[in-house]
């Protein structure tokens, strides 16, 4: 039972910074969504974890070791990273025959794993050959070559056919279930919405909600008010996410309901609906990354709370 | 142990692709126009004294310093390649202590780079050997010369190859590195030579032929030693930049 810990990760790449003190847990036994737009800091905050780029500040661990000083790696953790690190002119036999040899897996395992990925007819081809999903399923014999017990994918389902992508979304439940630790980034958020039990999402670097998928989802509030502009200006002062909705109404996500009607209150605005609103996962990542939400020191974080399931910030 | 699964993977590497066999072709090719140069070349006066004595022989077959050029070559393609193509993240996902798995890649590309020499020199040999019976000339290199040049064009091999690593692993990427190869072996000494003539000596071409039996410009030894710091500089800048660098 490995969790994958990320605290006060900071990363530059010259004088732009990459990830801004990201801090996050990713819990076994659940199946965590990494969502964020292009350019987010997503892959770096992957490539940090794995040691292949050093952060500037803060520590990425896995059960509390660096990934550098796992005893095993290959039995530890199963990455999918690049979607095209293969030679063009290897076969895909060799290699999985080459991750093997490096990590001192028994050979009689690679051809349980084609079968497994549905890759034993192409095997033996040259992978400058296959198609996109032919080299994901690759990439993901490749992760699952020493049966590790963590899992850290990119955009996994990139090039997979429906079947593919169900296929994925089976096995890596059934991981999770087993208590295994899945962190897979994905821009595919109707199949996050399926797959994830949990999720982190970031923009610019920085963290902008984490918490239970379910939760989250309920973790909005449907106001209606004569003032939207005055009250609107007065939630987002606090912290919240505010915006207006396909009726008009203000959908407030960051700040519970009590909260809201509190404010409300205190400063005499008449309140005519409040109620909490569920959203869809497209809906709420719009929200959780939009520009006004993640400029440069707004510390707004929503995050799950019980026991009324509100977003709030930290 | 896990340093050795390491050198066996990267062994893998190199002989699961085609760079190998394409080198193996511009061995043969290379020996193929050695032996057409004994058939078919002349002196100015017409005659073929450039292979009457045992010296002329051993001097026309000493491969050294091709060897160490082509392997540069097979050395830079080998390492920059897993940059181009984004293998290296496998490799330090399986390795995560890069200094071990640079040094397992060294390890591989410079055996490699031995066996292109060795096999390169025996080729020519053998080319120049069966080529010889169409002139008035036998086959004049005794035993111990042939021995020396087989272990020169291996050790040239050897270090080209591992010259050849480092600036890969330098330079990341594949043009830069090949180009980086040729300048350093064949562009830059010339030209250091005309600015030092002291340097001469020194320059990768003249180590080859000292090693290999066929100039006293420096003791054997100062050679070889000479020959190893033309491998270790750059293998050693490789491996600290390696170590340190991200992987993008």
């Amino acid at each position: 039972m490995l969790p994958l810990e990320i605290e006060h990760v900071t990363k530059r790449y010259g004088h732009e910074v990459v990830v801004d003190d990201l801090s996050f847990t990713v819990a076994p036994g659940r199946v965590t969504g990494f969502l964020g737009p292009n350019g987010a800091g997503k892959s770096t905050t992957m490539k940090v974890l794995l040691d292949l780029a050093s952060a500037d500040s803060g520590r990425a661990t896995l059960g509390g070791t660096r990934y550098r000083d796992l005893t095993d790696p290959a039995r530890t953790v199963g990455v999918v990273l690049e979607p095209n690190a293969f030679h063009p002119g290897r076969s895909g036999r060799n290699h999985l025959r080459i991750l093997a040899d490096g990590s001192g897996i028994p050979a009689a395992r690679i051809g349980a794993l084609l079968e497994m990925v549905e890759l034993s007819h192409a095997a033996d081809r040259h992978v400058g050959g296959y198609s996109l999903g032919m080299r994901q399923r690759l990439g993901i014999a490749a992760a699952l070559l020493g049966d590790p017990p963590v899992l850290v994918l990119d955009e996994p389902g990139n090039g997979l056919d429906p079947q593919g992508i169900r296929w994925l979304r089976d096995l890596l439940r059934a991981r999770a279930a087993s208590g295994g630790t899945i962190f897979v980034s994905s821009h595919l958020l109707a199949e996050v919405e399926h797959l994830a039990d949990e999720v982190v999402v970031i923009s610019q670097g920085r963290l902008v909600a984490t918490g239970a998928l379910a939760a989250l989802q309920q973790a909005g509030t449907s106001v209606r008010t004569t003032q939207p502009a005055r009250l609107t200006e007065l939630l987002q002062h606090a912290g919240a996410t505010v915006r207006t909705g396909p009726d008009g109404e203000l959908v407030i996500r960051g700040l519970g309901t009590a909260d809201i009607g509190d404010r409300a209150c205190a400063a005499g605005i008449a309140l005519h609906e409040l109620t909490p609103r569920a959203g869809s996962l497209e809906e709420l990542f719009l929200d959780w990354t939009s520009k006004d939400h993640t400029r440069p020191g707004s510390d707004k974080t929503a995050e799950v709370v019980e026991p009324e399931r509100q977003a709030v910030p930290q | 142990m896990t340093w050795l699964r390491l050198v066996r993977a990267e062994i893998r590497k190199l002989t699961t692709t085609r760079l190998p066999l394409g080198f193996l072709a511009v061995l043969t090719l290379i020996a193929g126009v050695d032996a057409a140069v004994v058939v078919f070349g002349t002196d100015m006066d017409g005659s073929k004294t450039f292979i009457s004595t045992a010296a002329d022989q051993q001097s026309l077959m000493a491969f050294a310093f091709n060897a160490m050029l082509g392997t540069g070559l097979f050395g830079a393609i080998a390492v920059a390649r897993e940059y181009g193509h984004h293998t290296v993240v496998p490799t330090f996902l399986t390795s995560p202590r890069r200094m071990r798995a640079g040094l397992a890649q060294l390890a591989a590309v410079l055996l490699g780079g031995a066996l292109l020499g060795l096999v390169g020199q025996a080729l020519i040999i053998a080319g120049v050997a069966l080529a010889l019976p169409s002139t008035e000339y036998g086959f004049l290199v005794a035993a111990g010369g042939v021995a020396q040049i087989l272990a020169a064009s291996t050790l040239a091999g050897a270090v080209g190859a591992v010259l050849g690593a480092g600036l890969g692993a330098v330079i990341r990427n594949l043009g830069g590195a090949v180009t980086a190869v040729v300048l350093a072996l064949f562009m830059i000494p010339p030209l250091v030579v005309q600015l030092s003539s002291d340097a001469a000596s020194w320059i990768p071409p003249a180590l080859a032929a000292v090693v290999s039996g066929v100039s006293t410009d420096l003791s054997t030894w100062a050679a070889l030693t000479a020959l190893l710091a033309w491998a270790v500089v750059p293998a050693a800048a490789g491996l600290l930049l390696v170590e340190r660098r991200d992987v993008v």
